[in-house]
């Protein structure tokens, strides 16, 4: 019965684990986008601390001048996850530009699903962006 | 033993009273703040204000005016909501970013319920000295309108509350709307709560 118990538990935990990583999101695009940056692993790093993760990032200017970031993020977890974070922006000095831009938002993704948080440079100095999350209550 | 117990529960319980959480400094806007159902609170306004300058800066639309910076005047925005909040708390953040960093001029004594009644009546008395009309009185290339309204929906206890902040710029020249943004935010729950 014990011999048993073993292969099924090891079933059970392929399944569940198996089923982490279903998230149903496609893109008709295979490659990465061209303003793609190589930022991906820090975003990453930072959303796992809220059990998400990044898909792509991509920065690129806006038709008005200043930058625009794009953040894909996926939710592979069973749980609908609700955050909030908020981005701030620095010039090339490494300074940064205070703004009412920069304020705290909110976003929520279903399980299994994919959300994109964006922000607009405040002004056409900004080079590089801060960001900040924070798990929902 | 059981003396010692009955003497100890009043003490939690009085212990557990006088725990109410104390007054304390928070950031505006921050994950701590208080939540209404159905009211606008001051992150829902951050936020839309946030988003109406972001659209405002990836659209380029100040760029276009006939003077640089743009000039602007700020028309009615209108709260057609329950809550009791004044839009000044939207505005005047849109517009410490804009006149601050040189993207808009706000003219401040354009028509006839000019924000700065004093100014306006100087720069008439200026002109009519001078025997000009015209010249000197301000020439603001769009005008900014808005309205912010409500739907609420109810199912069970749970209620829901969108709140939508719509803004417009006018061409004043043409007459055209030349930028529109819409923000929407939407609260569900049974009742208010501390944080998001």
């Amino acid at each position: 019965m014990t011999q048993l118990r073993a292969p099924i538990s090891s079933i059970i935990v392929a399944l569940v684990l198996g089923a982490c990583g279903s998230v149903n999101t496609t893109y008709t695009r295979t490659t990465p986008a061209d303003t793609s940056i190589p930022a991906q692993t820090q975003v990453n790093d930072l959303l796992t601390q809220i059990f998400l993760k990044a898909g792509e990032v991509r920065m690129f200017p806006t038709k008005g001048g200043p930058l625009e970031v794009q953040v894909d993020v996926i939710n592979e977890g069973f749980s609908y996850r609700s955050f909030s974070y908020k981005f701030d922006w620095v010039d090339r000095s490494g300074n940064l530009i205070p703004s009412q831009t920069g304020v705290w938002k909110t976003a929520a993704v279903p399980s299994g699903s994919s959300v994109m948080i964006r922000s607009i440079a405040p002004s056409e100095t900004a080079t590089d962006f801060r960001l900040q999350v924070r798990r929902g209550e | 033993m059981t003396t010692r117990f009955i003497a100890v529960i009043p003490a939690t319980v009085i212990a557990l009273v006088g725990c109410g959480s104390p007054a304390k400094y928070i950031e505006t806007g921050s994950p701590q703040s208080v939540v209404s159902l159905g009211e606008v609170d001051m992150q829902d306004v951050l936020t839309a204000s946030s988003g109406m300058l972001e659209s405002l800066l990836e659209t380029g639309i100040l760029k276009s005016g006939q003077s640089q910076p743009a000039q602007l005047v700020i028309d009615r925005v209108v709260n057609d909501t329950s809550s009791q909040f004044d839009v000044g708390e939207l505005l005047f953040r849109m517009r410490e970013q804009m006149v601050n960093s040189g993207q808009a001029q706000v003219v401040t004594t354009f028509g006839a319920n000019p924000e700065d009644k004093t100014a306006q009546d100087q720069l008439r008395a200026q002109a009519f000295r001078q025997g000009n009309q015209v010249d000197g009185m301000p020439a603001p290339d769009f005008s900014l309108s808005g309205k912010i309204t409500q739907m609420k929906r109810q199912a069970g206890n749970t209620r829901q509350t969108t709140y939508t902040f719509r803004l417009t710029l006018t061409n004043v020249r043409t007459g055209l709307e030349v930028w529109t943004k819409t923000v929407d935010m939407t609260k569900q729950g049974t009742k208010d709560s501390v944080g998001f």
